[in-house]
């Protein structure tokens, strides 16, 4: 256990630093891409809603005090609640799909940083209009569905080689 | 069911939690623990995020070098264009300021000559290399007509030989076949200037012995009543050849005018009168004519000749040895009426001379 949260916790630590230093230098990737938030919902696709929970609550807080100018707290609540509604969501798809994954990677995405944007306005936020929480949204809910496969991929193998304890029996239920 | 009891029990706590942090972040601003606690991650992975930056910026660089090969390119040829543009613009704003100066030049001229012109534009030059003429846009329709002169800024150009209503052709002052009155300038020998095909022109003085240096400004002159108006600049002297043993001096003479660059010309249509007057127009002049030498040679006379001949001295009563005197005695001092009678006795016929002897003979 110890050894699945270090490598989680590394993990998200890396798609922080990715998303903060790689991705801007790199210009088709500068667009957007929330590599946080594509960690959570693969770990919460794959291992459950509590799961999803907790490397939602992680990955929002480290958004907070690293990536995100907005005020903190505002990735904790979202990612967390898209790990436990994804985690939530895993029993109804189809075990062996392809797709549903993917579209799943897309909605949550979208909704994510809709409801992430949504709240920064509230909160008044100068940067978030509407118009552009929209656009932000769709960047986000495309760049993330394209690096889905590749994430998805990454987090599952971490999952094999480091097991979530009772994983089998949430998998069964 | 614990599992999924814990994980709402969690989700509450943890949403409960982020909303105390909103809340404690919007409160506290800048200067809050979590504002702190944001410092101190950032302090933590910052060198890890300068060593990737370090790492990957080479890649980058190449990668936004490879994507400005594109934007540049496409700036390459916009640049491009845009000077080719400028380029013209400006070629075109040289074309015009030396349009510009002809034509100053062109109305200085005409108004330094007082002359009536009419501009026009050159539309075309000589159409083989053996004339030299242009043809112009205006023509009897603007009042032109044959032998009017043509001028430009730099002086004579030539004159018109040939009119329709809108067109007008100018033998050039080049052409073998123009020639114009002219004067020195400074010293005012007259002479002719002639066109030879091309330049120079050719002088011809009257004097052979005329005072030409080289340099002096030849001009038009109205002697004669040549076609031109005096005054219009030809050219300068070039070369002065030696009077030698012809009667007439040649000498050379370079235009003004640069009749490969005429772009616009002006038609004189009237010049101002010259100030000597016609020698007709005076009335009080007198007329003192000249001692005339006898046509006739004087012989002396034989006794068979006929008696009147010793009155060919007497032009009064010989109305046939001057008849000109016998006009002006017509009309002058004789009034009375015996000198009248006198004068029609000298005027009744009279045998002119004696029949000749041998007519007589028989």
């Amino acid at each position: 256990v110890i050894a699945r949260t270090l490598v989680i916790g590394l993990l998200l630590v890396t798609a922080a630093v990715l998303e903060t230093a790689l991705f801007p230098a790199v210009a088709l990737l500068a667009v957007r891409t929330d590599l946080l938030l594509l960690v959570v919902i693969a770990v919460a696709l794959r291992d459950g809603p509590l799961a999803g929970l907790r490397v939602g609550a992680a990955a929002g807080l480290l958004a907070d005090l690293l990536v995100s100018q907005s005020s903190a707290g505002l990735g904790l609540l979202v990612m967390t609640v898209i790990g436990y509604a994804i985690g939530v969501a895993r029993p109804y798809l189809a075990p062996d799909s392809w797709t549903a994954p993917i579209l799943l990677t897309f909605v949550a995405s979208l909704v994510g940083t809709a409801a992430f944007g949504t709240l920064a306005m509230l909160l008044a936020e100068e940067r978030a209009a509407p118009a552009l929480v929209v656009e932000a949204s769709l960047l986000v809910a495309l760049t993330n569905t394209l690096l889905a496969p590749l994430v998805v991929g990454v987090v599952g193998r971490l999952s094999e080689r480091f097991p979530l304890r009772g994983a089998a029996t949430e998998r069964a239920a | 069911v614990f599992q999924r009891r814990g994980a709402r029990v969690l989700l509450a706590a943890l949403v409960i939690a982020a909303l105390v942090l909103v809340t404690m972040d919007f409160r506290a601003g800048d200067e809050g623990p979590v504002a702190g606690a944001r410092g101190r991650v950032t302090a933590v992975l910052q060198p890890i995020q300068e060593g990737i930056a370090t790492l990957i910026r080479p890649v980058t660089d190449a990668a936004g070098g490879i994507g400005d090969l594109f934007a540049i390119r496409a700036e390459n040829q916009r640049l491009r264009a845009e000077v080719e543009r400028l380029e013209q613009r400006r070629r075109s704003t040289v074309d015009l300021e030396r349009e510009n100066a002809e034509l100053r030049a062109l109305i200085d001229l005409a108004d330094r000559l007082e002359f009536d012109t009419i501009g026009a534009r050159v539309v075309a030059l000589a159409p083989s290399g053996f004339e030299w003429t242009m043809t112009l846009d205006v023509g009897t329709d603007q009042g032109v007509e044959r032998d009017m002169p043509v001028i430009n800024g730099d002086g004579l150009v030539g004159r018109v030989i040939q009119t329709t209503r809108s067109a007008s052709r100018v033998l050039l002052a080049i052409d073998p076949n123009f020639s114009a009155a002219a004067r020195s300038a400074r010293t005012g020998e007259i002479g002719a200037v002639d066109g030879r095909g091309g330049e120079p022109m050719t002088l011809r003085t009257l004097d052979p012995e005329a005072d030409l240096q080289l340099d002096d400004e030849i001009v038009t002159s109205a002697y004669q009543g040549g076609l031109f108006p005096g005054g219009i600049p030809i050219g300068t002297v070039s070369a002065v050849g030696e009077p030698g043993n012809r009667l007439v001096r040649e000498v050379q003479v370079a235009p003004f005018v640069d009749f490969t660059r005429i772009h616009h010309v002006l038609v004189v249509v009237g010049a101002p009168v010259e100030d000597v007057p016609p020698l007709t127009d005076l009335q009080d002049l007198e007329f003192d004519p000249p001692p005339v030498p006898p046509t006739v040679e004087r012989t002396p006379r034989g006794p068979t000749e006929d008696g009147d001949a010793g009155d060919d001295a007497d032009p009064a009563t010989d109305p046939d040895a001057d008849p000109e005197l016998e006009g002006e005695v017509l009309e002058g001092e004789v009034t009375d009426a015996a000198g009248r009678a006198a004068r029609v006795e000298a005027l009744a016929p009279r045998p002119r001379r004696a029949p000749p002897p041998t007519a007589a003979a028989p």
